[in-house]
């Protein structure tokens, strides 16, 4: 791997973000709609007496790191509907950039992003509602982590089926992640979710981010190695997504990158 | 010194086989060009020579180095012009150069940049973005995308079409300058006969996926036979058309001036007749066959 040719990558989708007018309101809009709309129903709901300021926090903290899993995925899958969108596919293969550096860069594409969406969320969230989500101290990092790559499992995961199938199904790029998100528990604890559902839930690694973070939040802290088991799931349904689109590649390279559209 | 060896090369999408076993070579500086009729399978020679189709069979060797293992290291050498990429439209012509130019070991990409603008005339559109562009101004700044990394070996795909006569001549001129000045060598597709033959050493014509010619355009040439004697005859007309009876030859006439395709050999021959008979003429011309005639030729031949 070559980090100039990396940059080169990074570059053009950095470029492609300053003018893309879009692209940009992604990163703010709809993290900045979420929190308006679940704080002041929070808010609504704790001056109603119901509820309590830890709820608050829970919710906003389930919004904001969300962010992660689901820019994680949609930069991934966005970027390369954009090449594939612009005929550029062929402009960025036909050099000696890897595939790896292609994934690579589309990954860190992903955390630059996530890390911009996240930090704008959270200082709406102490300016709008006093909710200071990095009270939840350190933990926020392996969080963070573990949620970003889940993200890019599913990010890889709908490339591999986008570049074998083309852009007739690229609607999942929107979709995405959200398919699973009722099993994650962003916003409720899994025990609120039926019996077959939990089940799914278990071999959900995000899953066990929002139920440690609610723990946190409700003073009964989990201890760091129970992430242990989402972390090592999460790392194999990674490597399996990398060879789901490993192998897409190859076959759209033995159909030609100029068929893919 | 051979860069290029392609053996037995072949590609079969699902079971319809677009290329059915071709080779050829190329030396280091030398012009090269690709001609074939529509879906002869030029793109796909050459997107099997970029690394970016695989073949079903046969070998590529760029560099001395297989394409299918060390993909990374030619292309590193190595870069390609072509109609059927774009390059992201909303970037400006400067960003997507300079993005492209981190794709390649540059030693000053600053300076490399700045010499690519002045070379390919881009002052005027270099802050623009591509989605604003002419097709003939994209065509110039993919030209000029292709050079970023100082290739050894450039494939070209109908490098001057949209541009302007002007452009399109000052482009021919540059790559010609480009192989006398770095001896690189170029793989050129074209519509534009008179353009392969101004600029290629050497031009392979394919068609329905195999070789059938690979000479110096004047050699592919000379396989047409016939010429073209065109005359105005201003007295003895049918004495003219006795005299292309008895050689068994064809006319045809078109406003006032005869056209004879004849062998070259019989031209002294046919021309000593016609002053012996007294048939005379206000203009003459011959017109020599041309790679174009080459090409029609193998264009309507039944194929292999």
């Amino acid at each position: 791997m070559k980090l100039y040719r990396i940059w080169g990558i990074f570059l053009r989708y950095y470029y492609n973000l300053l003018h893309s007018y879009d692209r940009l309101s992604d990163m703010f809009f709809w993290p900045f709609v979420d929190l308006l709309m679940w704080g002041l129903t929070s808010r609504y709901i704790a001056n109603s007496g119901v509820i309590d300021n830890k709820i608050i926090l829970a919710l906003l903290g389930g919004i904001i790191l969300w962010i992660f899993p689901w820019r994680g995925q949609y930069e991934i899958t966005v970027n390369l509907l954009e090449d594939i969108w612009n005929r550029n596919l062929v402009n960025l293969f036909a050099t000696p950039i890897l595939f790896s550096e292609w994934v690579l860069t589309l990954m860190l594409v992903g955390i630059f992003k996530s890390t911009i969406s996240f930090a704008f969320a959270s200082l709406i969230a102490i300016l709008l509602y006093a909710t200071n989500i990095y009270t939840l101290g350190l933990s926020l990092l392996p969080w963070a982590g573990l949620l970003i790559l889940f993200g890019w499992v599913f990010g890889l995961l709908i490339c591999g089926i986008i570049m074998r199938y083309g852009t007739k199904i690229q609607t999942l790029a929107w979709i995405g992640i959200n398919i699973i998100s009722p099993f994650v528990g962003v916003y409720y604890s899994i025990s609120t979710l039926p019996p077959w559902a939990q089940s799914i839930s278990h071999w959900v690694p995000a899953s066990y981010v929002f139920e440690a973070m609610r723990g946190l939040v409700m003073g009964n802290p989990v201890p760091p190695s129970n992430l242990l088991f989402p972390f090592v799931l999460c790392l194999f349904y990674f490597i399996i997504a990398l060879l789901i689109l490993r192998s897409s590649y190859n076959h759209i390279l033995k159909r030609g990158l100029i068929s893919v559209e | 010194m051979s860069i290029l060896e392609v053996k037995d090369l072949r590609k079969t999408f699902k079971a319809n086989p677009v290329i059915k076993g071709i080779s050829f070579d190329m030396a280091e500086g030398e012009i090269l060009g690709i001609l074939g009729p529509n879906g002869a399978g030029k793109t796909t020679t050459l997107q099997m020579l970029l690394g970016i189709l695989t073949p079903t069979s046969g070998s590529i060797h760029i560099f001395d180095q297989d394409i299918a293992t060390h993909k990374s290291e030619i292309l590193e050498s190595m870069n390609f012009s072509s109609t059927y990429v774009d390059l992201p439209w909303r970037l400006t012509v400067k960003e997507n150069l300079t993005w492209s130019s981190w794709l390649y070991q540059i030693p000053d990409r600053k300076k490399r940049l700045l010499q690519i603008m002045e070379l390919f005339r881009l002052e005027k559109i270099w802050k623009m973005p591509v989605a604003a562009l002419s097709a003939g101004q994209k065509t110039r700044v993919n030209l000029a995308r292709s050079m970023i990394n100082f290739p050894r070996l450039l494939l070209l795909d109908e490098p001057t079409a949209s541009l302007d006569p002007e452009v399109a001549s000052y482009i021919r001129e540059f790559f010609a300058n480009q192989r006398e000045k770095y001896n690189k060598s170029i793989i050129l597709t074209s519509h534009n006969m008179a353009e392969v033959e101004s600029l290629c050493d050497r031009v392979i014509i394919l068609k329905d996926g195999l070789i059938y010619g690979n000479d110096t355009p004047a050699n592919l040439a000379k396989k047409i036979e016939d010429s073209y004697l065109n005359l105005r005859i201003t007295k003895n007309k049918t004495a003219l058309t006795q005299l292309i009876n008895s050689h068994r030859l064809t006319s045809t006439e078109e406003e006032g001036i005869i056209t004879i395709p004849i062998k070259e050999k019989l031209l002294p021959l046919f021309l000593y007749e016609v002053t012996k008979k007294n048939i005379q003429y206000s203009e003459i011309s011959i017109d020599k066959p041309t790679l174009e005639d080459y090409f029609m030729k193998v264009a309507k031949e039944k194929s292999l």
